[in-house]
Order: C-alpha cells, then sequence, then structure tokens
C-alpha cells in the first residue's frame, strides 16, 4: 500500500484495525482483555480527537477514532496531538512520553504495565501505516 | 491474600472491614470526607503489609480504602494484602502518575464525586524518623490540587483506634516475642563455655537475627540497627538507650547488652537481655541486682488506671531507697502497635504536643514496651530491659518470656 491515509481518520482506523486483528490473530498473543483510549490534545484542526482500542482474550475486538472524549476505557493516556504522532512515527517511544511527562496516564499502573509489551506491539503495528499527520 | 488474613479460625485474624468502618464513624463524627493516610502505622494497621517506601491510603466515608504504592512495590502489596487487588493503585513518575495527582485525581472523582469537601490528613511530629507525616512539599501540593476542599490534620482519629489492641494483634505479639526468646536462647547457646571470645558485637546482632530468622522472623525492624548491641563502656553511655551495634570485640570483665528485635506479621518483638562476660566483680553484681529488681518491680506495678508518670515516680521512689537513682533514666517503657507505631504512649493529649501525656491512663489492652535504661558511665557499666507487656486489669503480661537473671557467662 503506497497511499498515505490521513492518522485518525476512518480509513486510518480500518486499516489500523485490519493490521491488528491480523497479527494478534497470528502471533502467540496473551489471552488479556483490556482496552485503552487515547485522547489528543490540541489536534491541526483545533478539535480533541480519540483513537479507542479493546483487546478481548488477546484478539483485537475493536478500533475506532473520532472526534472528542471517545470511550471511558480501563486505560487512558492524555496528551497533545504532536506528541502521540511522534510516537506513531516511533520518533519517541510511548514510555519515554509518559515519563517526561507529555502523556498523563490514567488507570491501574501496575495492570497498565503487565500489558506495556503489548501496547508497544500496537503500537509498532499501527506505525507501518503509511499516514500522512 | 496470605491465609491468616482471611481466615477467622487463625488466632493472628484482625477484622479489618470493622477497623475501616470504625474509622469511618470516626470520620463522620469529626465532619471528615476523605482520610489520607501517609503514616507507616496507618499503612501497617490499614492494609496489614509491611510498606517500606512512601505509601498512602485513601479512605471515603463509605467502602473500601485504595492504597498508593510506589510502583516497584505496589504488585506485591497487592498479592499480600486482604484489600481487594483494585484496591491498591501504583504511583510512578509518569505524567498524571506521581503520587500528588493520582490520589488527588482519585480523591476528587472517586470520593468526592467533584464535590468540595474536608481532607483529613497525617502531619504531626515524632521521634521515630520512618513516621510518615506528609513532607511540606506533599502537604503544599495536595493544597493545592485539592482546592477549594480544606486539609486538616486528623491522625488522631488513627491513633485513637489503634490504642487498644484486638486479640488477632495481641496474639502476633506473643508470638513475635517466641520468636525473640527462641533468638535469645540459641544466642545463650552460642556464647556459653567461651564461645563469645573473639565476637564483635556487630557479629552478636548478626547471629541473633539468623536464629531468630530461623523461627519465622522477617525483620529486625527497628531502625535503631536491627538489633541493638552494646558491650563495655557502651552499655554505660549516660542517658543512652540506642546502640546499635559496632566492631568492638567483646572483652572479659565487661557487660553486654543484647537487644534484639523480631518482626511477626507486622508485630514487634523486642527484648533486651544483658550478661557479663568471663568474670563479674561484686560492685558489677551489686548494679545487676539493682538493675533485676527494678525490672521486676515495674512489671509489677503496671495495670489498667496507673499512668506514666504515676509509674516512674513510684519506680525511682524505689531506686532512690535503695541508692541507685542517679543510674536510672526517668522513663519506662515507650508506645508499641503493628509496624511504625514505636514511640508516643496513648493520644496527642499531652501538654507536649505529639509526646506521651504523662497522665495518660492505661487502659485494659493496651500495650507498651516497657524499657529502662541503666547506666553508669563513670563505672563502664548498663543495663537495658526491653519488653512487650500487655496492660491487664490488675497487673501486665510481659510476653517475652526469657529469664531475666544476668548471668556471668564464662
Amino acid at each position: 500500500m503506497s497511499e498515505k491515509l490521513k492518522y485518525l481518520s476512518p480509513e486510518w482506523a480500518a486499516e489500523a484495525f485490519r493490521r491488528l486483528k491480523e497479527s494478534f490473530a497470528s502471533a502467540d498473543t496473551p489471552k488479556v482483555s483490556a482496552a485503552m483510549t487515547n485522547r489528543y490534545k490540541n489536534c491541526p484542526d483545533g478539535k480533541d480527537k480519540y483513537y479507542y482500542v479493546s483487546i478481548v482474550n488477546g484478539e483485537v475486538a475493536e478500533l475506532e477514532t473520532g472526534e472528542g472524549d471517545g470511550p471511558d476505557a480501563e486505560f487512558k493516556i492524555i496528551g497533545d496531538y504532536d506528541v502521540f504522532a511522534m510516537v506513531s512515527r516511533c520518533e519517541i517511544s510511548a514510555q519515554k512520553a509518559l515519563m517526561g511527562g507529555k502523556f498523563k496516564f490514567k488507570g491501574n499502573l501496575v495492570k497498565g504495565l503487565k500489558l506495556a509489551s503489548l501496547a508497544d506491539r500496537l503500537n509498532k503495528i499501527t506505525s507501518e501505516i503509511p499516514t500522512e499527520f | 491474600m496470605s491465609r491468616y488474613l482471611s481466615d477467622k479460625s487463625s488466632p493472628f485474624y484482625i477484622d479489618h472491614p470493622e477497623r475501616v468502618k470504625k474509622l469511618q464513624a470516626l470520620m463522620r463524627e469529626k465532619g471528615i470526607d476523605v482520610y489520607l493516610g501517609s503514616r507507616l502505622r496507618t499503612m501497617s494497621w490499614l492494609t496489614d503489609v509491611f510498606c517500606p517506601w512512601r505509601s498512602y491510603i485513601v479512605i471515603p466515608k463509605e467502602g473500601l480504602p485504595t492504597a498508593f504504592i510506589f510502583v516497584i512495590d505496589a504488585g506485591r502489596v497487592a498479592d499480600e494484602t486482604w484489600l481487594p487487588e483494585e484496591n491498591v493503585l501504583a504511583f510512578a513518575p509518569m505524567g498524571g502518575m506521581d503520587q500528588i495527582s493520582i490520589i488527588s485525581n482519585f480523591i476528587t472523582e472517586e470520593c468526592l464525586k467533584g464535590k468540595e469537601g474536608v481532607i483529613g490528613v497525617e502531619a504531626g511530629m515524632g521521634c521515630y524518623l520512618p513516621e510518615g507525616n506528609l513532607t511540606h512539599y506533599e502537604y503544599e501540593r495536595f493544597a493545592q490540587e485539592l482546592a477549594p476542599c480544606k486539609l486538616v490534620n486528623a491522625l488522631d482519629l488513627v491513633d485513637s483506634l489503634q490504642m487498644i489492641k484486638d486479640i488477632g494483634t495481641i496474639n502476633r505479639f506473643r508470638h513475635a516475642s517466641k520468636i525473640v526468646d527462641f533468638g535469645h536462647e540459641r544466642f545463650l547457646k552460642h556464647i556459653q563455655n567461651g564461645g563469645w571470645k573473639g565476637m564483635t558485637e556487630t557479629e552478636v546482632a548478626g547471629l541473633c537475627g539468623y536464629y531468630m530468622r530461623q523461627a519465622g522472623s522477617v525483620w529486625e525492624w527497628s531502625f535503631t540497627g536491627g538489633n541493638e548491641i552494646a558491650s563495655g563502656y557502651r552499655t554505660g553511655i549516660a542517658s543512652c538507650a540506642c546502640t546499635p551495634p559496632t566492631d568492638k570485640k567483646l572483652e572479659a570483665g565487661e557487660p553486654l547488652m543484647v537487644d534484639i528485635h523480631a518482626m511477626f506479621k507486622l508485630a514487634t518483638g523486642d527484648h533486651s537481655h544483658n550478661y557479663f562476660l568471663g568474670h563479674a566483680t561484686p560492685r558489677q553484681l551489686w548494679h545487676a541486682k539493682n538493675f533485676e529488681d527494678i525490672v521486676k518491680e515495674t512489671l509489677k506495678t503496671y495495670r489498667a488506671g496507673i499512668t506514666p508518670s504515676e509509674l516512674s515516680n513510684q519506680m525511682l521512689e524505689f531506686a532512690a531507697k535503695r541508692g541507685f537513682a542517679e543510674y536510672m533514666v526517668p522513663g519506662f517503657e515507650h508506645g508499641i502497635g503493628m509496624l511504625g507505631d514505636e514511640w508516643r504512649i496513648g493520644l496527642n493529649d499531652g501538654p507536649i504536643e505529639y509526646w506521651t501525656n504523662p497522665d495518660h491512663v492505661y487502659r485494659e489492652n493496651e500495650m507498651v514496651i516497657c524499657a529502662m535504661q541503666y547506666a553508669c558511665p563513670e563505672e563502664n557499666i548498663g543495663f537495658r530491659y526491653e519488653n512487650p507487656i500487655l496492660i491487664n486489669k490488675n497487673d501486665c503480661e510481659w510476653m517475652s518470656k526469657f529469664p531475666l537473671e544476668i548471668q556471668v557467662i564464662k
């Protein structure tokens, strides 16, 4: 796929869902269940946006993007659009953004840390989508 | 969760939900909407887990508390406490996850549901270094983040509930004292027939720690060096009741003070025993007899209804009649409870804030460490007694049963 998809657009979300679902189904994914909402502040169009993904028993069950705060998930990450974009381009790690206070995390950190490798995998897969930020 | 935390038939069972309800009843009485605990004694009493790192506990008006633990230890605390896993949260140096942000958000959103309220905090003073009162920075930041909520010092609420010990706590203390006695017995066997020769104070401390660990102690819990060992002149330093061990070698003709500490399910064993090494002079034995007699007299005197000052006066009078009052440090006890509650006796209601009220009237099922220090610096001799005691209606139960007699070890 060479055409670039607009970051967080419905097309980008559909592609992200397809890739994540395939990857999680083919790999030896732990049978965990969790949901996460990323809240994007200061987006280029001036609106707040969200990216929501849920995993049920190790399978990607839902993925959606949109305007506003999005679903009230178990884990929430809140930050500026630019920082999320940098993470999505793998220019900085999500961990560095969190440790540097660029992201705010909400949820049970102990459980969240157990799922950190899964979150890294989500990011890595979506970062491979040709994206226009 | 450990078995003894949920097994009501265990002698060590403590009814934690009941503790929480009693605290919430006091909160209602005092108009406090949320209690933010930060002291080690509060963490121990409410979570029933050793929390060595900075920790906090938030008690809402109703429902279960939530503990906030430094991330490196939160998983273990969640594994060991009686609280459900979701009531143990971690804080870490991450955006929104530092202790001020996560606790403030939790109080505002989960406890107060966005309304204003009164937050009880722990902001007193203590001689005990790991007390855990809020620091100035923490207080200021919480006040800022929780505004317009009002922060009030409310540690008296927890202290008042901790004072009278329940049977599970008492049994844990009894068991911790058994462990300490085992340590003393094994150590005595080790030093008999010249076994002490060549040893240093630090070796004594380590050996006693090893024996107590064999018997199930999880920690030589005292911050005064784990086990406090003194020999020779160090036993008799003026007014000194704190002797972390040194590399001093044990010598013949010297006194040896072995003050050891075991921890069992957050109950703290603490018993000090004294010896002479090799031989003792008649004068040294005179000092020893004085010490033994005043310990016996003190243990005979403790009961519900007496106050620390009455007891001290009676004992100093006893010492004066016998001609050794000048060698007694004029205090006969310190407070004790689950780990972190080690200093003040009774409540913060005395003439000097946060210190023991000398007129505190002992009640049944209070506990203290009966603690006496005999020191004669000019003769390089001293002895220490420490033993957890349970105050009964007409007497007291001393928990460590190791014989008091100061033996001369050949």
